[in-house]
């Protein structure tokens, strides 16, 4: 099954498969990048548009109304890739080289682009969160298992005496949420290699240059037409990216709202609650050697143990995970935003209360606590 | 050995477009799909991605300029016509090429 997603060609829309919208969108990017220096860049790719929509025009009829991957590709060959003019200005550098070379090398780069992923950027995956998801987020960012990156931010939460937790803050504030398939695909994307940062700057100092007031105008356009075709594309299929929410396409109805409404402090209350208990079985087994009142035995080396504690909590929290996720997932289009930022706060709600209660009522944790900023200066220290 | 007579020329026909479309752009007004057709039979068949930074080119160089003109199918299209400029251009391109074709033919002599 393939969702379709509706676009805008040059003011006219058009229906057309997953594939061939990737297709598409390739090769006006890599259109536009050709022509970056163009001043007439938005009118060439009005042009190029059009010539598209007029191509698609042929592959619709009465009976059909979707054009396919092949019938894009076929149209994209026919197109065939945007090349500056000789002796145009910012094409004088590659004048010199032979045509069919030139073309050669052009179309292998823009097919092994093609192929590849999108970037990997850094966006914040409330689905998958604990509380805003900046850790969810840096993991999949740093290819790190989401568990690593939040006992690390404890951690330094602990060693700062808090401050970090202000930084978490800012950190929820400044980095984007992924709303998007594409954005959290981008999420988990192919890492930024070094030439890929240097073009990036290049290009963002292009833009803040101003020299192409086209060109950013250009941009602009571009933007605004990529937001559209992304809410059509969620609207028309609305598109889950996990297995187990891959039949959950209908507005909610009004019990699941009262449902989720319900679910959401439980599943918060649990999460934080697991979350919690986690955090003081590693620093109970690191400091006395025992989980609670368990001991480790004795064959089993302390890394292994800790290990075992992070699998363990692993395996409770997917079904939490899963349950989050059904139950915001559908309400995305609705009252997802604030959903999602009422079963964060809770979180963190509830994360403070337990945290206060062990400091409160468990003399061990509140000996800890008060220890950790002596050990930390012992090992500065060693 | 036709192959390598075009591949030789490929960078030769590639500078000679320009002076094809202004050509074809001379007789008539015409938009991108008839330059297309009337080129597609010849030596300097071309694509899409090509001809409309050319024209864009042209446009900007001041050889060229388009109208829009409503078609019975689809939306109204750009129909291109030569300039003054364009058209002095052009003479002077046909006098150069005449040149070279008479110093090509000449050195055979």
């Amino acid at each position: 099954m393939q969702k379709v997603i509706t676009i805008n060609l040059n003011g006219n829309a058009y229906q057309l498969d997953e594939d061939a919208y990737a297709a598409l969108v390739a090769y006006l990017e890599r259109s536009a990048a050709q022509l970056k220096d163009n001043p007439d860049l938005a009118e060439i790719m009005g042009d190029l548009e059009q010539a598209i929509a007029d191509k698609c025009q042929r592959y619709l009829g009465a009976q059909k109304s979707v054009v396919s991957a092949d019938e894009v590709r076929q149209i994209l060959e026919e197109m065939g890739p945007v090349a500056e003019p000789p002796g145009a200005e910012g094409a004088a550098a590659d004048d010199g080289s032979a045509g069919g070379h030139a073309a050669a090398g052009s179309g292998a780069a823009a097919g092994s682009r093609h192929d590849a992923p999108p970037h990997r950027r850094l966006y914040q995956l409330h689905e998958d969160g604990m509380i805003s998801g900046v850790c969810a987020g840096l993991g999949a960012y740093l290819g790190v298992d989401v568990t690593i990156v939040r006992i690390v931010f404890v951690l330094l939460a602990l060693v700062t005496k808090g401050v970090w937790v202000l930084a978490y803050v800012i950190m929820m504030f400044v980095i984007p949420y992924a709303e998007t398939p594409e954005e959290r695909a981008a999420a988990r994307g192919r890492p930024f290699s070094a030439k890929d940062l240097v073009d990036d700057a290049k290009r963002q100092y292009n833009d803040f240059a101003g020299r192409h007031v086209t060109r950013r105008e250009w941009r602009r356009r571009w933007r605004q037409q990529r937001r559209e075709w992304r809410a059509r594309m969620r609207a028309a299929a609305y598109g889950p990216s996990r297995w187990w929410a891959e039949n959950v396409e209908h507005p909610p109805h009004y019990a699941m709202q009262v449902l989720a409404g319900i679910l959401v402090p439980i599943v918060s209350v649990l999460s934080a609650a697991l979350f919690f208990v986690l955090v003081w079985s590693l620093i109970s087994l690191g400091t006395r050697g025992m989980v609670f009142s368990w001991p480790l035995p004795p064959r089993i080396p302390l890394w292994a143990g800790m290990l075992g504690l992070v699998l363990l909590y692993q395996l409770l929290v997917t079904p939490l995970v899963i349950g989050r996720y059904t139950m915001l997932r559908p309400h995305e289009r609705y009252h997802y935003g604030w959903l999602a930022v009422w079963s964060g706060l809770m979180r963190v709600g509830f994360l403070i209360l337990f945290f206060w209660l062990a400091y409160t009522y468990m003399p061990e944790f509140r000996d800890f606590m008060n220890s950790v900023p002596d050990m930390v200066r012992d090992w500065m220290g060693a | 050995m036709t192959t390598s007579i075009t591949e030789k020329f490929s960078a030769i026909r590639k500078g000679l477009l320009e002076f094809a479309i202004l050509r074809i752009v001379a007789g008539d007004k015409v938009y991108v799909a008839d330059m297309l057709a009337r080129l597609r039979a010849t030596e300097f068949a071309t694509q899409e991605g090509t001809l409309y930074p050319l024209l864009s080119k042209l446009r900007r160089d001041g050889l060229v300029e388009y109208e829009w003109r409503e078609s019975d199918a689809g939306p109204p299209r750009k129909y291109y016509q030569l300039t003054a400029k364009g058209r002095a251009h052009l003479a002077e391109l046909d006098d150069y090429w005449k040149t070279i074709n008479a110093t090509l033919t000449e050195l055979g002599r």
